[in-house]
């Protein structure tokens, strides 16, 4: 059969040499065994089944409330002039920045070749792939005519009518649309080999041609794997600015407008940052409870997650830091508005929000430092919790205390959001874990070709067992070495 | 439109009838073709009307007692608009939202549509002729049973032919004269002028004053002739130099008390006192003991009077010694010699001349409740409404057989009635008004009847008269337009002449009243009722008496002083409410030995600690019980008792807390009783259009003292820094200059080309902005701009209504608009949440006063705000589909069409004057609607109705600027400077607005923003904007503290 190169510590477009690397995972044994435990975890339970239901029940229920809203008129949802935009931007740049984390997770740290990534990544990349479309709903729903939101796209019309390339509104699209473009190939091509694996494992002849069809004829040839990983190198070199630029993008969203609280230039980095510490913080309320539930505790180690937990302290600080900032630079502009803004933004009319952003997103992740919290799993659960709702609400902060309290004090108002806006909210959520709810038990959690490249080799070499026809001759990994 | 069983395609009439229609679809709404059956114009047009062009008719209004001269806006036979007449004398083309609202009225959707008859407790509609005989049956009856002289006629009071004609009429019927009833009329300051110069009404010269003294005498509202007394007092005040100082005494600062300089806040009551001090007819101390006033403040104005020659004193009390008051300050202007200069007998105006005292009415009542009267008509009036709930009304009516109304809406008075001869709506009728000594004004209809089955009740009464054997010789002519032409001055030539500018020469025959002394009313001391706030009620700027309730362009307008609507309010002074405990928006009961009512609180700067103030206007009510109107177009159109369904349950009846009290010239005591105010507990966000009411330092509305700008510091550079602001800390630090803009002069708008953004030469041509350099050519090289004169404007919001009705704004405040999301039926909820249309808004901010503790010494500034246009506009490079963008003449465009709605325009807007269609406002299958049939007949034909989903704001009326320049281009010539303006501009009672060319010099506006005391708002965020203020001028007394 096939032979497998070893990896070649001189080619640089090669996979990180991981042959040499220390024992990451001591509780797992061999190839077969990861084969097991993976692919066991695609079998469906009762009580994955009653998840998924919740998960559509609350899409059945946004859906619903967007329908009345398309009927009623955009007024069905709380906004109130001055505040023009409300829950659905929010939700729109809460759901870009958890989009974050898994292409900072899979392309970035793969660059870097930091080892904590590769048990973590695959859901990552997943969670990365649904938020982006998740994210890419709500600027739609929030439209007041949303039918005509394809004006927004450069089409060829007789009017001869194209966006204005001036707005960062249409840089939006283009920069949502190219992210989840890149991400959700480099997702799907990262799979490959994986589907391959499931493909050849498929007792159910319908799965195993939906699977033949998704693996692309993989034959685990030296030639594919050669391909296979300089593409995947190409496209984490390619998703990598993206990381950076799509949430900057966002970011000028505000920026570009001379909305006091928005019209500053720190805002870019600024979201970069929220953004990854918003995606790791999502990226732990999911693989904590998979990792758990699934019982994969043993791949996904309190290393791994401690590593994690190191980036989320870190980008926290650097959150805390552009908080911190921006206040400073309002009292030094000696800009009336903007020093008033930012006085109402956390002494006034929003200061409960403002206090919620500070303490989730700022104060509690301090507890990271504790090197016993970070590798408490049932403490990161919390603060993942605690940092999902800080970063919701650094978005509300953002966007409504500046529009409820701009130049014109006559305009200033407030703001009310209605079971619309909710019952939306919850539709995403629902959304999103619809497909990741779907994507759990038909794919692989875990990258297994990868997995497996980080068992020591002598493991590789460990078969008393299993010399089953299909594991030797059309598992391409388990046949690494044999020759 | 086709017969549905034809077989054969289309016929050609058919296609014909579609293509015209389809293209009339595609010319107004776009590209949606659904409608195309509604849209068919006339096959055969009557005479003089071409389909699509306007046809003006001049006419007079008939909102209020003034009469001012209007010119109605006609286009296929519908009424559209309602516009000042500018040859008439009274008003010389400015109207007020009360008068622009006719048009609502006029369509407005609980019109009573045709005669109605009660039996057995139930309305069944009735045929004309039937009820013609009913009624000559009543009159014949009355007669014969010799009860005919004891028969009541209440008309509301106008003047003209009419009362005449009607007193005619009553005589041949056995019946005395009518009582000609009009709540607003100050009655005490009739009789003084009576006795004092011998006529009702002298006309008043602010601009010859020097120094103006109100004693609670609103002439900016509801007090005499409010749009002929503000455009004289707006032009006293532009006078800059030598304009009057003003002074306001009261308990309650008014409107009219905003716009004084000084305000003297006396106990209610105890005006009288001052003025005898003032007149040296009483001590100082003793006046400023009475009074709560400080003593010092009342002998400088003493002084000030003395040296400020000629003066005007006006009285407006409304407590029981309102005649005596009167008198004293009648007393004051002979004294002074303001008889001649300021106050002119000999330039007498009509307009009050005929008018029944409150005090006659009530006697009316009594005799209704002896028994006496078996037969009552009404017409126009509401008593049951109008009168305090102490009079009894009802009780009193009830006693009478048979009882006529004449009204055009299912008011109060009306449910009562027993038989219902609904008139036609004074645009649909003929009449005329006395505009003042020598000078007709005529009425004439712009359009047909909007419901077949009405009929004016002058013809009704002659088409009576004709019936009865006894009259008919007297009554020749078929209906009121002959009898009027008849006797018109100059025949029919000169009435068709005169029709043309709606104001003639000659005179209506005074109406012949006996005098008689007003009936007693019970004369009630303030002091002596229980309670511990003085109370203080007045007829709302905005609905007047009642009358303007049921028009939701009134009730969508913001009181000028607290911007609340659709809603009644309490009036409290913050330091009351904060020693109370009380915040805005608690529910407040105000009680009296006479009720009590429930109504939100408003914490209001200008009203004294111990007196607390309620509007009267609000709280219409049906007798029925009725189910809240939901607001679908239902086919069937129930009834909506309680005055419509605009008015019914909102807010509360103010004067049912009144007791049946009144001044010795028989005029009704507003100000007659204490009460007590308890916190109830509840809460409701009041429904408000104003946010913060302190400008927090940003120059919006800016203002010079008279010193100040006479000695030199401007508007220019230099006074930027000093004057400006209510204190110099408050400056933004930063802020540009207010130096003259560049763009503005340009002759087009090269500034959002970004060429005047960068004054540095290397940068010059270089920023090209957003648009292609082609985008300026084969327009007009013009810039449309505007300036406002803040030391003109009053903010009357007279502006508001006719943006509303120019630009087919819809009204979002009725409850039914928000009952289907909230699943809150409470009136103005819409506004609650901010989601008001108003393109114009009149902002009002308040300097001075700042702790909240009492003080006399605060200012308010209104500024009318609108889309600036700006040069640079923040709106435009955000919108992803170019929805907004630049024309080349300067404007910043709204294309609807276009407009997806992200709502990113408003956001970036300093201005915050973009308004987002939250729901099918104007999508009549929506609850939503804002326009039900008929108001929607009313709709401009020029500009798009706008649907759901998208942004809109002030286009500076493109509409007519369209107009104006193709009627130019079909003539063959330029446009002429000032040959036309934007409909606010032309509404404004103040002339504060102006609009024009600013590129071209020979436009008025081409000079004016040039003024000293032009300046932008926001300037320093280099928007360019196309609308200059002109900062408003205060003339500080001679010790008050500098503010400006």
């Amino acid at each position: 059969m096939a032979t497998l190169a070893q990896p070649r510590p001189d080619d640089e477009l090669t996979r990180p040499n991981v042959a040499t690397a220390s024992n990451r995972l001591p509780a797992v044994r061999d190839y077969q065994q990861i084969d097991r435990d993976i692919i066991g975890t695609l079998k469906p339970t009762l009580g994955w089944f009653a998840l998924l239901g919740s998960a559509i029940l609350a899409l059945l229920i946004g859906i619903a409330a967007w329908t009345y809203q398309i009927r009623e008129g955009l007024g069905a949802a709380g906004y109130q002039p001055p505040v023009m935009w409300g829950v659905y931007i929010i939700s729109f740049v809460f759901w870009v920045g958890i989009g974050h984390a898994g292409t900072l997770i899979s392309a970035i740290l793969y660059l870097f070749r930091a080892g904590f990534r590769t048990t973590i990544y695959r859901c990552s990349e997943a969670m990365t792939v649904f938020a982006v479309m998740t994210a890419g709903l709500f600027p739609i729903l929030h439209l007041g005519r949303p039918w005509k939101f394809f004006w927004l796209i450069p089409y060829p019309n007789w009017r001869l009518i194209w966006p204005n390339p001036k707005s960062p509104l249409v840089w939006d699209v283009f920069a949502i649309l190219t992210y989840l473009t890149v991400s959700a190939t480099f997702f799907y091509v990262g799979l490959i080999p994986d589907i391959a694996v499931l493909r050849d494992q498929e007792k159910n002849p319908t799965r195993k041609r939906i699977y033949a069809a998704l693996a692309l004829g993989w034959r685990n040839s030296d030639k594919e794997w050669r391909h296979f990983t300089r593409a995947y190198l190409f496209l984490a070199a390619f998703a990598t600015p993206l990381v950076l630029s799509v949430h900057s993008v966002v970011s000028f969203d505000f920026a570009m407008a001379l909305t006091p609280g928005w019209h500053a230039t720190i805002f870019p980095p600024y979201f970069v940052a929220g953004a990854i510490f918003s995606g790791i913080g999502m990226v732990f309320t999911i693989i904590i409870p998979i990792r758990k539930f699934m019982k994969l505790e043993h791949y996904v180690t309190i290393n791994d997650l401690d590593a994690a937990a190191k980036l989320c302290l870190f980008t926290s600080c650097v959150v805390g830091l552009a908080y911190l900032t921006e206040f400073q630079v309002a009292w030094l502009s000696g800009n009336r508005v903007e020093q008033e803004y930012f006085w109402n933004r956390v002494f006034g009319q929003w200061a409960w929000a403002a206090w919620i952003m500070l303490i989730c997103n700022m104060v509690l992740p301090l507890s990271l430092f504790s090197q016993k919290l970070r590798r408490n799993t049932t403490w990161l659960f919390i603060l993942s919790i605690f940092i999902n709702i800080g970063m919701w609400f650094e978005r509300f902060v953002i966007v409504i205390p500046s529009l409820s309290h701009e130049f014109e004090p006559w305009q200033w108002g407030g703001y009310h959001p209605t079971w619309v806006d909710f019952a939306i909210l919850l539709g995403s959520f629902g959304w999103f874990f619809m497909w990741f709810l779907l994507f759990i038990r038909q794919l692989p959690v875990m990258a297994i070709a990868e997995i497996k490249e980080i068992i020591p080799p002598r493991m590789r070499h460990d078969h008393d067992r299993s010399h089953d026809l299909d594991a030797l001759t059309l598992d391409p990994i388990n046949t690494m070495g044999d020759d | 439109m086709s017969n549905d069983t034809e077989p054969m395609g289309v016929k050609r009439r058919d296609f014909l009838k579609v293509l015209g229609a389809a293209g009339a679809t595609v010319a107004t709404v776009g590209c949606s073709t659904d409608k195309i059956a509604k849209l068919i114009p006339y096959t055969v047009h009557p005479d003089q009307t071409v389909a699509g062009v306007s046809t003006y008719y001049a006419s007079t209004c008939r909102e209020c007692a003034a009469s001012c001269g209007i010119i109605a806006e006609t286009r296929d036979g519908r009424t559209t608009k309602l516009e000042g007449n500018p040859e008439h004398p009274l008003n010389r083309g400015a109207l007020c939202a009360r008068g622009q609202s006719a048009v609502q009225g006029l369509y407005n959707p609980d019109r009573l549509r045709g005669p109605m008859v009660k039996e057995n407790g139930a309305w069944k509609p009735i045929e004309w002729d039937a009820a013609l005989t009913l009624v000559s049956q009543k009159l014949g009856e009355a007669r014969s049973t010799g009860k005919a002289g004891a028969a009541v006629f209440i008309n509301q009071h106008e003047t003209g032919s009419f009362p005449n004609f009607l007193d005619a009429w009553l005589a041949g019927f056995g019946m005395r004269p009518h009582l000609s009833v009009d709540f607003e009329t100050d009655s005490a300051a009739i009789e003084a002028n009576r006795r004092t110069y011998g006529v009702a009404w002298p006309r008043l010269s602010f601009a010859d004053a020097k120094l103006i003294v109100s004693f609670g005498a609103d002439f900016l509202e509801t007090w005499g002739m409010s749009v002929p007394q503000q455009l004289d007092f707006a032009d006293a005040r532009a006078k800059i130099e030598g304009a009057p100082r003003f002074v306001y005494i009261g308990p309650r600062r008014s409107l009219t008390g905003l716009n004084a300089d000084q305000w003297v806040a006396c106990k209610p009551g105890s005006e009288l006192a001052i003025a005898n001090a003032l007149a040296g007819k009483g001590s100082i101390a003793e006046a400023a003991t009475q009074s709560g006033v400080a003593e010092a403040t009342l002998t400088r104005l003493q002084q000030e009077l003395a040296s400020a020659k000629p003066g005007l004193v006006l009285a407006g009390g409304t407590a029981a010694n309102a005649l005596d008051l009167a008198l004293a300050v009648a007393a004051i202007n002979q004294a002074s010699g303001a008889v001649g200069t300021t106050v002119r007998p000999a330039e007498s105006l009509a307009a009050f001349d005929g008018a029944a005292r409150f005090g006659d009415v009530v006697a009316a009542v009594e005799q209704m409740r002896s028994g006496a009267v078996t037969l009552a008509f009404v017409r126009g009036a509401n008593p049951a409404y109008s009168l305090p709930a102490s009079a009894k009304f009802a009780d009193a009516f009830s006693k009478v057989a048979f009882k006529v109304s004449f009204s055009l809406y299912p008011d109060e008075t009306t449910e009562l009635c027993d038989l219902i001869l609904p008139d036609l709506h004074s645009l649909e009728s003929w009449g005329d008004a006395d505009a003042g000594r020598g000078t007709i004004s005529l009425q004439q209809p712009a359009m047909d009847p909007v419901f077949a089955a009405t009929r004016a009740t002058a013809d009704v009464l002659i088409q009576l008269a004709q019936k009865d054997p006894a009259n008919a010789a007297r009554y020749a002519q078929k209906d009121y337009r002959s009898w009027l032409m008849s006797r018109f001055p100059g025949g029919m030539n000169a009435f068709t002449a005169a029709l043309q500018k709606g104001v003639a020469s000659g005179a209506v025959a005074a109406r012949a009243v006996v005098a008689t002394a007003p009936a007693t009313l019970p004369s009630v001391a303030m002091d002596a009722t229980p309670g511990e706030y003085f109370l203080v009620t007045y007829y709302s700027p905005v609905h007047g008496d009642g009358r303007g309730a049921n028009k939701p362009w009134l009730q969508e307008l913001p009181d000028p002083v607290t911007k609340v609507l659709w809603s009644s309010w309490v009036e409290i002074h913050p330091e009351t409410a904060n020693r109370l405990g009380i915040e805005r928006g608690d529910i407040l009961e105000v009680g009296t030995a006479n009720g009590k009512v429930r109504a939100p609180a408003y914490l209001y700067l200008g009203i004294r600690p111990d007196t607390i103030a309620l509007a009267i206007g609000q709280g219409h009510v049906s007798v029925a019980k009725l189910d809240e109107f939901d607001g679908r177009n239902d086919k069937v159109h129930p009834v909506q008792w309680g005055y419509g369904r605009y008015a019914r349950n909102i807010g509360v009846r103010a004067h049912d807390l009144l007791a049946v009290g009144g001044n010795a010239a028989g005029g009704f005591s507003l100000a007659s009783t204490k009460a007590t105010l308890t916190k109830t507990g509840d809460h409701e966000t009041l429904v408000s259009t104003e946010g913060s009411a302190r400008q927090h330092g940003r120059g919006i509305a800016q203002a010079i003292s008279i010193g100040s700008l006479l000695g030199g510091a401007a508007g220019g550079a230099a006074g930027a820094a000093t004057d400006g602001e209510h204190q110099t800390e408050h400056k933004i630090p930063g802020a540009a200059s207010h130096e003259f803009l560049p763009g503005l002069r340009s002759p087009v708008a090269a500034d959002a080309q970004g060429q005047l953004g960068a004054p540095s030469a290397k940068d010059q041509g270089k920023n090209k902005g957003m648009y292609a350099e082609d985008h300026w050519s084969g327009m007009a090289n013009r810039r449309w701009a505007m300036t406002i004169d803040l030391a003109r404007c009053t903010g009357c919001s007279a502006c508001v209504t006719a943006c509303y009705a120019e630009n087919n704004v819809p009204t979002v405040g009725a409850a039914w608009q928000n009952a289907t999301v909230y699943a809150v039926a409470k009136p103005g909820f819409n506004i609650t949440r901010g989601r008001e249309m108003n393109w114009i808004r009149l902002e009002r901010y308040f300097e001075g006063a700042d702790d909240g503790q009492f003080t006399e010494d605060f200012e308010s500034r209104f500024v009318p705000m609108l889309c600036q246009h700006c040069g640079n506009a923040p709106c435009e490079p955000v919108c992803p589909v170019y929805a907004t963008y630049h024309a080349p003449d300067g404007l910043n465009v709204q294309v609807y069409n276009r407009c997806v709605g992200t709502r990113y325009c408003s956001n970036n807007c300093p201005y915050k004057v973009r308004y987002f269609n939250w729901f099918g406002y104007g999508e009549e299958d929506r609850k939503q609607y804002a326009f039900p049939e008929p108001l929607n007949w009313q709709l401009n034909p020029d500009v798009t109705v706008r649907g759901k989903g998208v942004m809109e704001k002030c286009t500076m009326c493109v509409q007519r600027i369209r107009e104006a320049e193709m009627r130019a281009k079909s003539e063959g010539r330029e446009l002429v400077a000032d040959e036309f303006t934007v409909a606010c501009a032309q509404a404004c009672p103040s002339r504060a607005i102006v609009f024009g060319d600013a590129a071209d010099p020979r436009w008025t506006v081409a000079s004016q923003v040039e003024d000293r005391r032009a300046y932008h708002v926001f300037e320093e965020l280099n928007t360019y904007t196309a609308v200059v203020y002109l900062k408003k001028v205060n003339h500080p007394g001679p010790a008050s503290p500098v503010r400006a």
